[in-house]
């Protein structure tokens, strides 16, 4: 054996050292470092942002709007319990109590990028709560009916007659509202009272099937 | 912010361009590290050459050890990273046909790609009898079907199976490697050399 070639050897064995050194320091690191809780969903500074926006609120009008127009792309969830919803409920809602709204069967109706959700309850008080449970998740499209369905009688189904001295938009509002609560089954305005019976549709239920995401499909 | 695709950050759509540069990247060093020899590649199984052992066995501890850091400081999340479904029995018999396909032929099918890329003749009949070997899979596949899907044990990990640890188990991990790279440098040192 020449020289340089035990010196060569002598070279590599110290770096197989070295490496094998680096290996058990980075590994042992992992061990000896400080461990932290993780935390599902978004951050808490997005979170605190997202909560102080109001864009989370949807108008009773638009709603109207969207409804009348048949838009396909809302998903109304009522958060009360089943009987209210039994009781009342807006066309074509999908019932999901708030104290259910973890489970997981309910996450294929909120985790998705398809439909605008929006929550409602009798005030927006509910719907509210719900909003931030599914935002703590960092789901999107989700929205909240503003005022909730009481906003939703008093602005929709009986609306309040303007004032003559308003300006004519807020007739021409009224005049819409009035068209609406028919729409809605509210025959003749101003005669309205608690024993008019809403035609009973059976609810389109909307049935979402669960799409696989966010993983990486892969293999070898 | 990872995993870079699920998240959206790179469009799905990259995923072809992404795999074809990784590829390449991983043919030349694969070749440049001497893989497409099959002497090689099959003296893991006769005792003269370990580098197939030392090289995968490496992969996955720098793989893992890296991958645990950037969760740490919150650059993946691992919880969405792919991980394989077990199928118990059908890994089993894979493996073992994997294994002897393995020694038989000297070269695993990345490396006897990589092989006839070189002109290598022995990896193209490697390649024509993979070829075979997919028909055959498929012409029986009503029959393996039972195999083949049976025994699904879902996406389990070493870590969920016994329970410990993650950061131990890649401690316990790289001191096993270690230990097998010593040992594998001695039979190596054992066993008559062969040149090639």
């Amino acid at each position: 054996m020449s020289k340089t070639y035990k010196y060569k050897k002598i070279i590599i064995r110290r770096r197989y050292r070295i490496l094998a050194a680096i290996l058990i320091i980075l590994s042992g690191g992992l061990v000896l470092l400080p461990k932290y809780q993780k935390n599902v969903g978004i951050k808490p500074e997005t979170f605190l942002l997202n909560l102080m926006s109001p864009e989370r609120y949807i108008s009773t009008d638009f709603l109207a709007n969207s409804l009348i127009s048949k838009d396909p792309s809302i998903l109304l969830i009522d958060v009360r319990s089943a009987k209210e919803y039994s009781d009342f409920s807006l066309p074509n809602a999908t019932n999901i109590p708030l104290s259910t709204i973890l489970k997981p069967d309910n996450e294929t109706y909120l985790d998705q990028d398809g439909y605008k959700v929006i929550f409602y309850s009798n005030d927006n008080f509910f719907a509210d709560q719900a909003w931030l449970i599914a935002k703590r998740f960092g789901y999107n499209n989700i929205f909240v009916l503003k005022g909730g369905l009481n906003a939703w009688f008093n602005t929709i189904l009986n609306p309040e007659m303007p004032k003559t001295s308003d300006s004519e938009l807020e007739f021409q509002k009224y005049n819409t509202r009035k068209a609406a609560a028919m729409f809605f089954g509210i025959g003749a305005v101003n005669t309205l009272n608690s024993n008019a019976a809403t035609p009973n549709i059976a609810p389109k239920k909307i049935i979402l099937t669960k799409t696989k995401k966010k993983t990486t499909g892969g293999g070898c | 912010m990872g995993p870079l695709i699920p998240n959206g950050i790179i469009p799905p759509e990259w995923d072809f361009v992404i795999a074809l540069l990784i590829g390449i990247i991983f043919g030349y060093v694969l070749e440049a590290s001497g893989f497409s020899s099959s002497r090689k590649l099959a003296g893991v199984f006769y005792g003269y050459d370990f580098v197939v052992l030392k090289v995968f066995f490496t992969a996955a501890v720098v793989a893992v050890i890296g991958i645990y850091y950037l969760d740490y400081l919150g650059f993946i999340d691992i919880s969405k990273l792919y991980i394989h479904p077990t199928y118990l029995w059908a890994a089993i018999v894979g493996g073992i046909v994997m294994g002897l396909g393995f020694i038989l032929g000297g070269f695993c099918p990345g490396t006897s790609l990589c092989a006839v890329a070189i002109g290598k003749i022995d990896a193209m009949a490697y390649g024509v009898g993979i070829l075979i070997g997919v028909f055959i899979f498929s012409e029986f596949f009503s029959f393996i079907q039972p195999l083949f899907d049976g025994s699904n044990y879902g996406a389990i990990t070493l870590v969920d199976t016994l329970g410990i640890s993650p950061y131990w188990f890649i401690f316990l991990f790289s001191l096993v490697a270690i230990i097998a790279f010593v040992i594998s440098d001695l039979v190596r040192k054992k066993v008559k050399k062969i040149f090639y």
